[in-house]
């Protein structure tokens, strides 16, 4: 058989399937997807508003050297996060027309930025209770028995959150590595 | 509802021209992408998920397609992405090739009544098996796709289509050949 006859022939067969795709929602899942998204890019800009006002709101209705030190350190804290998550994010722009070989190498990047952000965030926190704790004792002299437990498992389900989250960031960025190599191998 | 009825998703407030365009390429290409979507996928449902999932992908991209390649280029491009997102979502697994276990009888699917259809499942079986580079080549070159247009999709060089289509005709014709 020659080549080309062989080719037009698995076309031919390729192509009998005319099945025509059946869409539902389509445009309620547009609209729900567009909504997370506005949600997830709302979120850090209404923490920095509503910790970073709070704080400064209370340094500006009490100026006492306290307060005032809780806004500068909050407003460092947001500073130096959204400094880590616009750096972060840089690289990982959506060309959203760009090639499988260029989508494949965004998702690591996105991957590998999404790992680098979970080591940010745990060491972002930790600095961030010691902080607030510090203050509070500062502040009252003391730390109760509630406050503790309270931190104590915000903290625990924190870390899980970190760590379920960081498997699963792994495992993608293996997956992700092994369909780029596999990619390479076929070159 | 069919794809013209459905395509039509009562759009009060979408962009008209976007929502024209992806109703056109929809209609002239549904049944490729359908295609394609069943070659990433291993189920009838999960075809269908992937295919809902390119669609969305296409609204969002239409409006910044600046005409830089062909549309069909776009839509392929596009297509293929939300697919490798799809596989990495789900793990599938990008089956390596094993030209011994065996293909499925067509002739067990009620669907494949005609002949070329049987043939056809039968085909998109063996390609199912391939590696992914090589499924991705002989899917678009199936799909009447010019080495250069593959080139721009994929984004590997003419020469390398041309070195992958040819492996992924051997490894198919003898995937075939061992399930005659």
């Amino acid at each position: 058989m020659k080549l080309d006859a062989e080719l037009e022939l698995w076309r031919e067969q390729w192509q009998s399937s005319r099945e025509a795709p059946v869409l539902t929602g389509l445009r309620k899942r547009v609209a729900r997807e567009s909504l997370y998204m506005r949600i997830m890019l709302m979120a850090d800009v209404l923490v920095t508003v509503v910790i970073g006002g709070a704080t400064l709101a209370l340094a500006m209705r009490n100026p006492r050297p306290a307060t005032i030190i809780l806004a500068a350190t909050t407003w460092l804290f947001i500073t130096v996060a959204w400094i880590f998550g616009l750096s972060n994010r840089k690289d990982a722009w959506s060309p959203s027309a760009s090639t499988t070989s260029a989508f494949l190498d965004l998702s690591i990047r996105r991957s590998r930025g999404n790992l680098r952000a979970i080591t940010f965030g745990a060491i972002l926190y930790a600095v961030e209770m010691t902080f607030c704790l510090s203050w509070v004792y500062h502040e009252s002299g003391f730390l109760s028995s509630t406050l503790i437990i309270i931190i104590t498992l915000i903290t625990l389900l924190f870390a899980a959150t970190l760590i379920w989250y960081r498997k699963r960031k792994l495992t993608d960025l293996t997956y992700l590595s092994n369909l780029q190599r596999d990619q390479s191998a076929a070159e | 509802m069919n794809l013209s009825t459905a395509a039509s998703f009562e759009a009060a407030d979408a962009e008209p021209v976007v929502e024209q365009q992806l109703n056109r390429l929809l209609t002239e290409n549904g049944p490729a992408l359908l295609r394609l979507a069943a070659s990433y996928t291993n189920t009838t449902s999960d075809r269908d998920d992937l295919f809902q999932d390119i669609a969305i992908a296409l609204w969002k991209a239409l409006p910044r397609f600046r005409g830089e390649s062909s549309e069909r280029t776009f839509l392929f491009r596009v297509a293929h992405n939300r697919a490798i997102d799809y596989l990495r979502r789900h793990r599938a697994p990008t089956i390596p090739i094993d030209p011994d276990a065996p293909l499925r009888d067509s002739r067990l699917n009620p669907e494949a009544g005609l002949a070329q259809e049987q043939q056809g499942e039968r085909l998109r079986q063996a390609i199912h098996r391939l590696p992914l580079p090589y499924r991705q080549v002989i899917t678009l070159t199936l799909e009447e796709m010019s080495y250069s247009e593959i080139a721009a999709i994929l984004g590997v060089t003419e020469t390398n289509v041309g070195v992958r289509l040819n492996r992924a005709r051997q490894l198919l014709r003898q995937l075939l050949e061992n399930h005659k």
